[in-house]
């Protein structure tokens, strides 16, 4: 043997070896990247298959009389690649099932075979000299190597593309006629018996009824087979015809059974609902509900559902692709409907770039386009003799655009146009009238000059169009307006010459307002001018009245100005963990709380009383302090029971200068920030304490009856 | 590339070059061979969204009322009256089956049934019963289709409003605007995709975080944008004091020949989504002022949403900004109107509360019409669970308060695909437990990517490993609702 095919036979050898230990080892915790080489195998498989075919030509080819003298070897280098090709193969194949995700039965036998054919392969190359006497046996073997190749193979085929690759029966779609709903027809003739019929049937009928059961009509099929009843009216999930249906595919019970047309999901659930809903034949499909799961999974497996998106079908071709991606621009947006979809629809965007060629460039996709929105833009009328060249338009929105209607009735040339919308636009009556012979379906016309007299005169005109005249106000409703607003409400605290500003949204609104803590009415208050000038504590209360409308509630406004710095704070009692962001600067920062955002700009006291001191530089001499504090019955926090001030040089030396007892609420009111001032003994204090004492019982009529309450203070004003 | 990184790539040995090539071209034929979904992408069409809808859909956009605090079914639209001939008595243990009870409620000694303090009325011609506290959504109750069978997993406002949004209760997923963004792109490339306008009522209220709206594991683009009631409704979208409109426009010029050039040298594809970005920036500052003006609303629009609608900040002046945003082809409007935990003053918080957003909510559907938009536009109103059919606290002849109940509350939607003027789903006399054709959280985010023309199953994103999507493993289409 020639030195080169000795080599490679030897290769062979141990080839074979390793492949035969790996068929008994468990390969799949060899490294990734060796399993990884297994997926050569679909690629390797057809080199030995080419070559076990070319030996049969090859060898008649290479053997018989006057044959050049190396003409054998050639024979003989075929036989060696084959067994080379064939091992590794049979070795890539091992290593791809070692994932074990194919058929185990179909598996071993493809293993075997292609294993055995590895084996005999390697044979050949030796037995090719001792059977040189006896060609018979070795054109023998070799069709039988053929043979083994064809059957192992196709096995390989199967597990990969499935057993019923070659069966040509399952070409054949099983598909299941519906018989026409009319009055009478019942859910077990509309949608039950048709699919029975379809994938049931051929196995449970007259003449073959496997497991003794025969579907062939609802009295044979409530007989039920051999093993009994097939379902239990009310109760699918002890019905043996669902359970059967359920089994996995590889179930040997499983229907219907592997090879045959499967059910779909609908159609099993509609068989489980129908079994749920009492199997009858009687049930009546018009008797249904429409929202009825019986009646929506029968109109799913009929394929009539109305349910499910239907695509409209167009019957143009789309626009191509660089066209519309040449049109699409931030302010000119072009849209398919659907990916499948060669409809489109256009939507202009930001006025102030809209011109009216940007709609005459369109004119390239006017086949596709069937939803044009030109809603805002400057358009008049002008741009309908454009418009009316897209001719499968079925959405128009020209709302608050300047067309005035005079050539409204060219729409009618736009045989699809279903929709027009024509809000605030300025069309009238005429206009609308030359649309009688349009194939527009709802017409929108809120906000435009068309009243209730003429959308009665079009409905008897054009009685096709459904005219919406929109939101017509109730006459007899009078509104409340909303109060009026300060201008900074976020920051109550003022300087000392700042000017109060008060604002109202509504155009025409007049705002009434008092500084002396009086309700104001439209008679008694101030008429808002001029911003209203401020004093230390300035309370301004408001009101806003328009004719035609309720006066607002009034707006009810603190403004404090800064008063003397404190120049040191020091807390007596902590405040509650919970509450004491800043705990030392919160009191004198000059920035206002929230009653609803408690963590903020707070110092909560629930445990204690608020009972701090304050420091100060200077001679100046203070007449009241300012303690403001949140209310907000909800969330337990009650105005303090009562404050006490005391004043002096120092923490040792001080005396009571003026105390409080705030109203408390009688029941839950809506939450505030309330500045309660403490007139004090007029004196130039250094020092000063303000105790407020939080409730300690809180009263009966609250959720929490009997618990303690919160003070919680944001900020002290010295004056 | 500059002369240095031309010298620095070039300054290699032959030895160098054999190595690296031997071990780059070896690896790579490896790498083909075992992570070839990683080397050269999936061919796995469905992991791709196209910017479009996958199949005709039925709403364009999205408006999502949503009512933080969670609004109780027995006072808005889920009619019970036997609780008010049971009113004080003890919850029968039949029906709670020993549910699980808030750590508010579980150290209560009873449970007493308490009954609406509020009249029912049945409407339109569906006849669907509304509380007496909504005359105003109660008269578009044909166009709304009332899910009385929702029910979700968690009992507490974070989860459940974490759930409602982003389809999980821990956070960290993106929120169904931003997979709205993702699956379907942008109508209106000047504003963003995904918008969110929060608004706070009287009653006790309960707080939204900026993670409601994240864009989670998806590009930042999808997120949502806050527009706040204050002078800036977009942060930071203003030109500084002392540039005009000019000067930034040059400002951006350079700036983006400077991108170009940083792309051009790293191939990055976040620096195009940048210069995108400031782009759009740019021109949203010219179409959001004009959607932000109220100056010009006519007193009709103001009658219909109500004379709050001029006040930025309140829910009726969002419901009016909702409408603007949507036909400017905003994808997802989100709204939060906090206020509706009514644990206790029930009877007080549900009458300021439905004060505030009644006539706003009908109003948003009515202009949506009248303005031939509500056929392409999906209204949904709705909270985060329900209410207890049992008293919190003390029940007095006024007042009384209401526990979290994942079990059973209602919701509506109105507009684009829904089958109008219907209720679906029915919950026990009690009003407990859902008696027919129950509602999941990932069975209404299915269906309201359906109402999209988006398949739940197909809008995934490859995240660690694994696909997500906004209802994950779960959701099915309701059929009932959808016309």
């Amino acid at each position: 043997m020639n030195k080169h095919l000795s080599i490679i036979s030897n290769i062979i050898l141990a080839l074979q070896v390793l492949l035969l230990f790996c068929c008994f080892a468990d390969l799949s915790e060899l490294p990734i990247w060796i399993i990884a080489l297994g997926k050569l195998h679909p690629l390797l498989l057809h080199l030995p298959i080419s070559l076990i075919v070319l030996n049969i030509p090859l060898y008649f080819i290479t053997h018989g009389p006057n044959k050049p003298h190396n003409s054998l070897l050639i024979f003989q280098t075929a036989l060696v690649y084959t067994a080379l090709l064939t091992t590794t193969t049979a070795f890539a194949g091992l290593l791809l099932a070692s994932n074990g995700e194919y058929d185990e039965e179909t598996l071993l036998l493809h293993k075997w075979l292609s294993v055995g054919l590895a084996i005999i392969t390697h044979v050949q190359i030796y037995s090719f000299q001792w059977l040189q006497k006896n060609q018979r046996v070795l054109i023998g073997s070799y069709f039988f190597t053929l043979v083994l190749m064809i059957v192992g193979s196709h096995h390989g085929g199967s597990l990969t593309h499935g057993e019923d690759f070659l069966d040509f029966k399952s070409e054949e779609k099983v598909i299941s006629q519906f018989p026409v709903i009319e009055e009478k027809t019942t859910v077990y003739e509309a949608a039950v018996s048709p699919i029975i019929s379809a994938k049931c049937l051929s196995c449970h009928n007259d003449s073959k009824t496997k497991g003794g059961l025969n579907m062939s009509n609802f009295q044979l099929l409530q007989k039920g087979g051999k093993n009994g009843a097939i379902f239990t009216a009310g109760n699918p999930d002890a019905s043996m015809m669902i359970e059967r249906m359920l089994l996995e595919m590889d179930d040997k019970k499983h229907m219907p059974p592997r090879g045959k047309a499967q059910l779909t999901n609908e159609e099993l659930m509609l068989f489980a609902k129908w079994i749920e809903s009492g199997a009858s034949d009687k049930t009546n499909y018009h008797s249904l509900n429409e929202t009825d799961s019986l009646k929506i999974l029968a109109d799913q497996v009929r394929g009539q559902s109305t349910n499910l998106a239907i695509e409209q079908t167009y019957t143009f071709k789309p626009a191509s692709v660089s066209t519309i991606q040449e049109l699409n621009s931030p302010f000119r947006r072009i849209l398919p409907l659907s990916a499948s979809s060669p409809a489109l629809s256009i939507k202009f965007f930001l006025k102030e770039k809209f011109t009216l060629s940007m709609l005459e460039e369109c004119k390239s996709i006017k086949e596709q386009v069937v939803e044009i929105n030109l809603s805002g833009m400057p358009i008049d009328d002008k741009a309908l003799p454009i418009l009316t060249q897209f001719e499968n338009l079925e959405k128009l929105n020209l709302n608050t655009t300047q067309v005035s209607g005079k050539n409204l009735g060219d729409l009618a040339k736009l045989k699809n146009l279903k929709q027009l919308s024509l809000t605030g636009t300025a069309i009238d009556v005429n206009a609308l009238n030359s649309l009688s012979k349009s194939s527009i379906k709802t017409i929108y016309l809120w906000n435009t000059k068309i009243n209730e007299a003429d959308l009665a005169s079009l409905k008897k005109n054009i009685p096709a169009i459904n005219w919406d005249l929109g939101y017509i106000p109730d006459k007899n409703e009078v509104l409340k307006l909303t109060p009026p607003k300060p201008l900074n409400t976020d920051q109550m605290i003022i300087g000392a010459n700042e000017n109060i500003i008060l604002k109202h949204p509504l155009p025409g609104v007049i705002i009434k307002y008092t500084t002396d803590g009086s309700n104001p009415d439209s008679i008694t208050g101030a008429t808002y001018k001029d911003p209203v000038p401020s004093s230390q504590i300035t309370r301004v209360i408001a009101i806003a009245t328009r004719p035609g409308w309720i006066s607002s509630d009034a707006s009810d406004y603190t403004f404090f100005q800064k008063g003397f710095m404190v120049d040191s704070v020091r807390l007596i009692n902590k405040p509650s963990e919970k509450y004491n962001k800043n705990a030392q600067a919160v009191l004198t920062d000059l920035k206002k709380g929230f009653p609803e955002i408690l963590n903020l700009n707070w110092l909560g006291y629930k445990e204690q009383s608020f009972k701090t001191g304050f420091y100060f530089k200077g001679e100046s001499i203070k007449s009241k302090i300012v303690l403001s504090a949140a209310d907000n019955t909800g969330a337990y926090v009650f105005p303090p029971t009562k404050i006490i001030v005391w004043g002096g040089d120092n923490p040792k030396n001080m005396k009571m200068i003026g105390s409080i007892r705030p109203d408390m609420p009688i029941r839950y009111r809506s939450n505030g920030v309330i500045p309660y001032i403490v007139p004090i003994v007029k004196g130039k204090y250094k020092y000063i304490e303000i105790e407020a004492t939080n409730i300690q019982t809180l009263p009966s009529w609250h959720g929490g009856k009997g618990e303690k309450g919160w003070v919680f203070v944001d900020e002290v004003f010295f004056y | 590339m500059d002369n240095n990184e031309k010298q620095f790539r070039l300054n290699i040995t032959r030895r160098h070059f054999l190595t690296k090539a031997g071990l780059g071209i070896g690896s790579a034929a490896l790498g083909t061979m075992l992570f070839k979904d990683q080397l050269f992408g999936t061919s796995d069409a469905a992991s791709v969204p196209l910017g479009i809808a996958q199949f005709a859909p039925k709403a364009k956009r999205i408006i999502y009322l949503f009512q933080n605090g969670a609004p109780s079914q027995l006072e808005t639209f889920d009619y019970k009256p036997l609780l008010k001939k049971m009113h004080g008595e003890e919850l029968p243990e039949s029906i709670r089956k020993g549910q699980r009870l808030t750590g508010m409620t579980s150290n209560q000694e009873s449970f007493p049934l308490v009954g609406s303090t509020f009249n029912f009325a049945q409407h339109g011609q569906s006849g669907a019963w509304v509380s007496e506290l909504f005359p105003h959504m109660a008269s578009i109750v044909d166009e709304m289709c009332i899910i009385k069978s929702m029910h979700t997993e968690a009992i507490n406002h974070d989860p459940a409003l974490t759930f409602f949004q982003t389809g999980a209760q821990q956070g960290n997923r993106p929120s169904m605007g931003a997979w709205m963004s993702y699956g379907l792109g942008s109508e209106n490339a000047n504003l963003p995709s995904f918008t969110v306008l929060l608004s706070r009522g009287r009653g006790n209220g309960q707080g939204v975080y900026s993670k409601l709206w994240t864009n989670g594991f998806l590009d930042s683009v999808h997120q949502g944008v806050v527009f706040s009631s204050g002078e800036d409704p977009v942060l930071y979208l203003k030109n500084p004091e002392g540039h005009d409109k000019e000067s930034r426009r040059a400002m951006l010029d350079e700036l983006s020949q400077f991108n170009a050039e940083a792309f051009n040298n790293f191939g990055d594809p976040e620096i195009n989504t940048r210069i995108q970005q400031y782009e759009m920036s740019y021109r949203m500052q010219s179409a959001v002022p004009e959607l932000t003006d109220l100056s010009k609303e006519s007193d009709t629009t103001i009658k219909l949403y109500g004379p709050d609608c001029l006040v930025p900040g309140t829910y009726a002046a969002n419901c009016l900004l909702a409408r603007k945003l949507s036909e400017s082809g905003v994808r997802f409007v989100q709204l939060y109107h906090q206020g509706w935990d009514t644990h206790g003053n029930l009877a007080n918080d549900m009458r300021m509360q439905a004060e505030d957003v009644d006539r706003a909510s009908a109003g948003l559907i009515k202009d949506l019409k009248q303005r031939g938009l509500l056929d392409e536009t999906l209204v949904i109103w709705g909270g985060e669970f329900g209410r207890t059919n049992y008293c919190q606290g003390k029940i007095d002849a006024v007042n009384y308060g209401r526990d979290h109940h994942p079990k059973c509350f209602s919701i509506w939607m109105a507009g684009g695909g829904i089958r109008p003027g219907t209720v679906y789903g029915e919950t026990d006399e009690f009003g407990y437990n859902i008696t027919k054709d129950p509602v999941s959280v990932n069975d209404f985010h299915a269906t309201v990517l359906h109402l999209m023309g988006i398949n739940h199953e197909q809008l995934t994103y490859k995240h660690l490993g694994r696909r997500y999507r906004l209802t994950d493993v779960a959701g099915n289409l309701v059929q009932g609702i959808i016309s």
